[in-house]
């Protein structure tokens, strides 16, 4: 229990910043721009503006006094108004996860900004804290921590048949995090390599090019500098590999900066991901809320055996104004130590490799499905006929090739399909050249739904759905497996009655 | 084979199939309609060819779905099922595309019946379900089924479970 608290004074300065920065634009345009012009409009938009910025920083300091926050067993209070008060009661049980984002500015004056992320919907759906000090965010967060873990034992204590054994020894949990990953040098150079940041240096190039070109018309020298270039042999040899070179530096140093100081860490509770090396963000669910896991697999990915695990949480996942994706594990983990890990972290998942294939027959299903974009894309090109590359046939050669591509990625999806149900764990794996394996929880699992067209009525096969809470709600599914897994799953699925628990 | 085991058995009441019928009707009519205004001013400032096309392209498409919907309700009548248990509710639908939807009651987040003007005329109600994840609707119940229905499922809905 804490007593009624103003937030941090800093958070005026924030805010002031924060006007600062919108109002420039207004600025420049009303006081530079059209420094000398008469008009109404301008002259209007000045007293405007002057009113809008005056109204604003009152009320920037006026929020200051009138909002304040509380804490006590169970959950958060926040109040606010000047002259209509509103009070406002979050539990922290519905505290789903809990963002931090620590940006530069943040960092200047040792604070951060905190998000307590809830599963609601609308804009009041997580408690923000924009600056807070990094004592005050640590001990809330613990605090937070405690007063649940306090209230699981008790509802478990309540109920009989529950395994208590893992919530059991809760008392030392606080302190000994287990760091699980850190990134090597090595795994940043092949991070900068997978993500091919080597090759970002040239669109920025080009369009800081088309940028300076735009203002000072540098066209025709460019021209003339490359043609002389381009004429001896060793000058451009030494261009290219300078060019190669910077390529790459720019292309690791982007790499550092955004995945240098990755860390993943958890306690007995919770599991924490922190980024970044200028700004920081940390993510940090309870190992409970997680709602689902998914390994992506890119070409390029599965190329070099690397994979990514993202934690599906149901509040929000954004922090500030960057909507990172905050809730993956490493991008860019070898795949055996990607599965590895989240038995780590998260011991009462499974994930097993051992899953069943799709049946033959659901691949000639799959085939003959009539494609929609192959359809409008040979009537559109049959109608205009165009000819490329002075090719007059061009037409039934692009359709021939899109159908080639649909087939084959097709194919390539039938291949990589694989399902199970596995004890309490419903698993699968879909995708053709990007490939993405969703393991989730009965408990989990908020509704299932099974489809059958009429071509899987008549070859026995059926397409099953999965729905998860995330925001927004996750729709996962597998489509032509065969029809005694569409009635095993039902099956499943009702046994959710001996796992839930009750209030 | 599958769905005999567990299938929900619970039908829809018969008259859905006349306010189905009657409120296809209208709107065809209005359909129908506006493509004979379409089709005149076609005809009357004799605008570009492809537009003619597309809007004979769009009658046909108009006078198959206008036959499709005289056969449609007594298919849709004919398949819908749907149950509830202390636990789960079920829902089944569709001859041409079988859905068959499982949702666990202490999902649900709120129920309610509607009545529109057709519905009335023939004593019925629909109701619609919203879970965490998405809605559902059953259409077209005789209104004190509905009605039993739709606090049945309340208070199943009532137990909660601990989120987590």
């Amino acid at each position: 229990m804490t007593k009624t608290k103003r937030y941090h004074p800093l958070l005026i300065l924030f805010n002031l910043w924060k006007l600062v920065k919108n109002s420039i634009f207004f600025v420049i345009y009303l006081f530079v721009i059209k420094a000398d012009s008469e008009s109404n409009f301008v002259i209007y938009g000045r007293i405007i503006f002057f009113l809008a910025f005056g109204i604003t920083l009152v009320s920037i300091i006026l929020k200051w006094f009138t909002h304040k926050y509380e804490l006590d067993d169970r959950s958060f209070h926040l109040y606010k108004g000047f002259l209509s008060k509103s009070e406002r009661t979050i539990p922290f049980s519905k505290i789903q996860n809990v963002n931090r984002h620590t940006s530069l500015l943040h960092r200047i004056f040792k604070v951060t900004s905190t998000n307590f992320e809830t599963g609601m919907r609308g804009e009041e759906a997580a408690v923000k804290f924009e600056v807070i000090s990094q004592i005050e965010a640590d001990r809330i967060e613990a605090h937070i921590t405690s007063a649940s873990r306090h209230e699981l034992t008790t509802i478990n204590s309540n109920n009989d048949n529950i395994e208590l054994s893992s919530k059991m020894d809760t008392e030392n949990a606080n302190s000994n995090r287990t760091i699980h990953f850190k990134p090597t040098k090595s795994d940043i150079l092949k991070a900068s390599f997978t993500s091919l940041s080597f090759f970002i240096l040239f669109p920025l190039i080009g369009s800081f090019y088309f940028k300076i070109n735009e203002i000072f018309h540098v066209e025709e020298e460019v021209e003339g500098i490359f043609m002389s270039i381009m004429s001896s042999g060793w000058m451009m040899t030494i261009i290219i590999i300078v060019l190669v070179i910077i390529s790459a530096t720019f292309g690791i140093v982007r790499t550092f900066l955004k995945y240098g100081k990755y860390q993943i860490s958890s306690d007995h509770d919770r599991i924490y991901i922190t980024k970044g090396v200028i700004e920081e963000t940390t993510f940090s669910i309870s190992k409970e809320k997680v709602q689902a896991i998914e390994i992506k697999q890119s070409l390029m990915k599965r190329l070099l055996g690397l994979a990514e695990v993202k934690l599906t949480s149901a509040g929000s996942l954004s922090s500030g104004e960057d909507t990172l994706e905050i809730n993956s594990l490493y991008p860019f983990l070898p795949v055996k130590r990607a599965y590895k890990m989240v038995s780590e972290i998260l011991p009462s998942y499974e994930v097993t490799t051992k899953m069943t294939r799709l049946p033959r027959k659901s691949l000639w299903v799959r085939l003959f499905k009539p494609s929609w974009i192959w359809i409008i894309a040979t009537a559109v090109l049959f109608y205009f006929k165009p000819s490329i590359l002075k090719v007059e046939q061009a037409w039934w050669i692009l359709s021939a090739v899109l159908f080639i591509l649909i087939a084959v990625s097709r194919l390539l999806d039938f291949c990589n399909t694989r399902y199970i149900l596995n004890d309490q764990f419903i698993q699968f794996k879909t995708g053709s050249l990007t490939t993405s394996l969703f393991v989730s929880k009965r408990d989990k699992i908020i509704e299932v739904k099974v489809t059958r067209n009429i071509v899987q009525q008549m070859v026995g096969l059926a397409s099953i759905g999965t729905i998860n809470r995330a925001k927004p709600v996750h729709h996962a599914g597998v489509d032509d497996v065969p029809l005694e897994l569409a009635a095993s799953l039902y099956q499943w699925y009702m046994k959710r009655r001996n796992e839930i628990k009750v209030e | 084979m599958y769905s005999q085991t567990n299938a929900p058995q619970k039908r829809l009441s018969k008259d859905a199939v006349k306010v189905w019928l009657i409120s296809e009707m209208i709107m065809n009519l209005i359909g129908f309609m506006i493509i004979g205004v379409l089709l005149y001013l076609d005809y009357r400032f004799s605008w570009k060819e492809w537009i003619g096309w597309i809007l004979i392209g769009i009658t046909m498409i108009a006078v198959l779905g206008a036959v499709w919907s005289f056969i449609n309700p007594f298919l849709l009548y004919k398949n819908w099922r749907y149950d509830v248990d202390e636990e789960f509710l079920q829902l089944k639908s569709g001859v041409l595309y079988e859905e068959h939807q499982l949702v666990p009651m202490t999902k649900i987040q709120s129920v309610a019946t509607k009545q529109g003007p057709l519905l009335r005329k023939y004593g019925l109600c629909s109701i619609s379900i919203e879970t965490m994840g998405s809605s559902h609707t059953i259409p077209a119940l005789p209104k004190d089924v509905a009605i039993k229905l739709r606090n049945q499922i309340a208070h199943y809905a009532k137990i909660k479970e601990v989120e987590s």
